[in-house]
């Protein structure tokens, strides 16, 4: 079979290499963080520290965004997080988003899944988006902030050397090489990090040896935006195939290689397009079709066991790699780097100690771990590592269909909010404990909508600015001048804080209005209830009933034990 | 039994197999269904399950 291939519906800029006045060879402005790596990660982090006011350099060893297939699918976690870096209507306007999938086998629906989508929600789920846009949509975002984040193309790292109050740099682009200084290092150089490998850190965890391929195609269908996992489907028999859509006509492609198949060989156009038709050929779709992209994906469940070093932080899969099967790759990172962007400013600004970039790991790394726990039994049961996985699969496909109470075993436990439930952060979980409903210390807002006080529609989450923010539910009205009182003080601190009044239906002077009546009982909150809420939107801890200037003093600790836990013991 | 639960059954259950070895797996899971079947201790339930499992059973694809 032979057939033209088509380019992606899309043509990246490309961007000159750019020289900053050098002396002997040393650039002369000494940097406070330097992002290795454009790319989700990379972008985010600039764009987190650039919103909090602290400038930033980026490095990208190539001259343009990326090309391929790679991350598809973004969650409503990492949307939350990219309305916050003003990044959401990009995301929004091109991608396209979904709830649900149907898994198959032998041409039998065994199971309908749905992720979590209620009346509360604001974002979807699951949002698709190649990669290249991904990032085009958060280069423009940079580009909006370029007082403070000086991207630099075609720079590549060659070498770094890591001193005790920072670190020394050497780049090379195409016009020569130089050598930067900065305070703070972020590598968010992806699986192949330069800056892990000079570091001699070594990733930890198992490498699976099933192989998938994956192929772009651009092909008209009315088809709707969810997920069909086919196993062991006619046109494929013994396999595995995954099909997404993704905007502008791209189909995405994913398929297992039977035991024994060479993957070189296999992802050859010769070898991949019969296999494509015959896919096509199985789902009905009759349209005309072209071939974009190929390529082999492996499954790694790997991480490092600490992502902070000296001054150097990684995040992204420079840090961890999950496997594809749950979705968990760009979201893990893009969740890294909000966690990161903040705690580093609040350091790069000397409003924090240096010891928060700790939480930073702790929180992540727990995090990595959690997500490979989901991303080994996604992977156990898409390419079934040994005869047992692969027998007892072949038994829940059989039997799904008759029998719904196995369907759980088939659902592909795509990525969801992570709970910080063990952060040295969470404070007061005594508090916590008096409450029967609603986030505990270390999750994230759930989402619930409100009526703003200029009387449009919105959402909690609408109400975290890049701060952190105090959430003041009443039964009727305005802040009280001991909780204005409070946030100046640590506004004057450096942290910027602010005050949110939550109102139940009818209530006046507040900065949102429960309209729908859901939000007290979500929340488990009652009239006098506070909620203090880090700029990452997880909750650091909350207060019931208790008398306000108590519940102020120790929102204090709170906040005083973050910024400079040395100080506390 | 939650469904996190159930996937953790499940993964010990292809774990132990795996440790087994292929020639040893269909012992062992004759071994665990008549477990199962004396732990269930109801007749007819274990007959109408030994059907359930017989029916629509097809070879896996050949590779």
């Amino acid at each position: 079979m032979s057939r033209q291939f088509a380019p992606y519906p899309f043509e990246a800029t490309r961007h000159a290499a750019r020289m900053p006045p050098l002396e002997h060879g040393d650039e002369a402005q000494h940097h406070a963080v330097v992002v290795v790596g454009a790319g989700p990660v990379g972008f985010c982090t600039a764009i987190g520290l650039a919103q909090q006011g602290v400038p930033v350099v980026l490095l990208e060893a190539d001259e343009s965004v990326c090309f391929g297939s790679r991350a598809i699918c973004i969650s409503r976690r990492s949307l939350q997080i990219l309305q916050r870096l003003g990044a959401l209507p990009g995301f929004m306007r091109h991608g396209l988003p979904w709830t649900g999938g149907r898994s198959f086998y032998r041409g039998e629906q065994v199971l309908h899944f749905t992720m979590p989508q209620d009346a509360n929600q604001k974002l979807p789920p699951m949002l698709n988006l190649a990669q290249y846009r991904i990032e085009q949509i958060l280069l423009e975002r940079a580009q909006e902030l370029s007082d403070l984040i000086d991207i630099r193309w075609q720079t590549r790292v060659t070498s770094l050397q890591a001193r005790d109050d920072g670190v020394d740099l050497i780049v090379r682009t195409p016009t020569g090489a130089y050598r930067m200084h900065t305070d703070w290092l972020v590598a968010a150089d992806g699986g192949r990090s330069t800056v892990r490998e000079a570091l001699g850190l070594k990733l930890q965890g198992t490498s699976y040896e099933g192989r998938y391929v994956i192929v772009d195609i651009r092909m008209k269908s009315a088809r709707p935006t969810e997920r069909p996992a086919y196993f062991d489907p006619p046109c494929n028999p013994g396999s595995t195939v995954l099909v997404h859509k993704q905007p502008d006509d791209v189909w995405r492609i994913d398929y297992q290689l039977r035991e024994g198949e060479d993957p070189e060989e296999a992802v050859l156009p010769h070898n991949v397009l019969p296999r494509v038709q015959s896919l096509l050929d199985m789902m009905g779709e009759t349209a005309d079709w072209a071939p974009i992209w190929t390529g082999l994906y492996k499954a790694n469940a790997l991480t490092l066991d600490r992502y902070h070093h000296g001054h150097v932080l990684l995040a992204g899969d420079a840090a961890h790699l999950v496997p594809i099967f749950g979705v968990r790759g760009a979201n893990s990172g893009i969740d890294d780097a909000d966690n990161l962007a903040w705690k580093l400013a609040l350091v790069a600004r000397g409003a924090a100690s240096p010891q928060l970039l700790a939480s930073y790991s702790h929180e992540r790394v727990a995090a990595a771990h959690e997500n490979l726990a989901h991303g080994r039994k996604s992977t156990e049961f898409m390419a079934p590592p040994d005869f047992a996985f692969e027998l007892m699969r072949t038994a829940v496909l059989g039997l799904a269909g008759r029998h719904p109470g196995l369907r759980p075993l088939i659902n592909p436990r795509q990525t969801s909010a992570i709970c910080y439930r063990d952060s040295p952060l969470n404070a007061w979980p005594e508090r916590s404990a008096a409450f029967a409903a609603g986030p505990v210390p270390g999750q994230v807002l759930p989402e619930c909508p409100l009526t703003l006080a200029d009387g449009s529609e919105g959402h909690i989450t609408d109400l975290l600015r890049g701060g952190f923010t105090a959430l003041w539910f009443t039964d009727t009205g305005p802040v009280p001048e001991t909780l204005q009182a409070w946030a100046r003080l640590w506004n004057h601190r450096g942290a910027r804080c602010t005050i949110c009044t939550l109102a139940r239906a009818g209530g006046a002077h507040a900065d949102a209005v429960d309209h729908t009546g859901r939000l007290f009982d979500l929340y488990g909150a009652q009239s006098g209830s506070l909620l203090l809420v880090r700029p990452d939107g997880h909750v650091l801890a909350r207060w019931l009933d208790v008398p306000l200037p108590v519940a102020l003093a120790e929102a204090g600790t709170a906040m005083q034990a973050l910024l400079q836990p040395e100080d506390v013991g | 039994m939650s469904d996190d639960e159930l996937d953790a059954v499940y993964t010990h259950l292809c774990q132990a197999l795996g440790a087994q070895g292929e020639a040893q797996a269909p012992l062992m899971l004759a071994r665990l269904a008549l477990l199962l079947i004396d732990k269930l201790g109801d007749a007819p339930a274990a007959h109408a399950l030994i059907e359930a499992a017989a029916q629509d059973l097809r070879p896996p694809a050949a590779d």
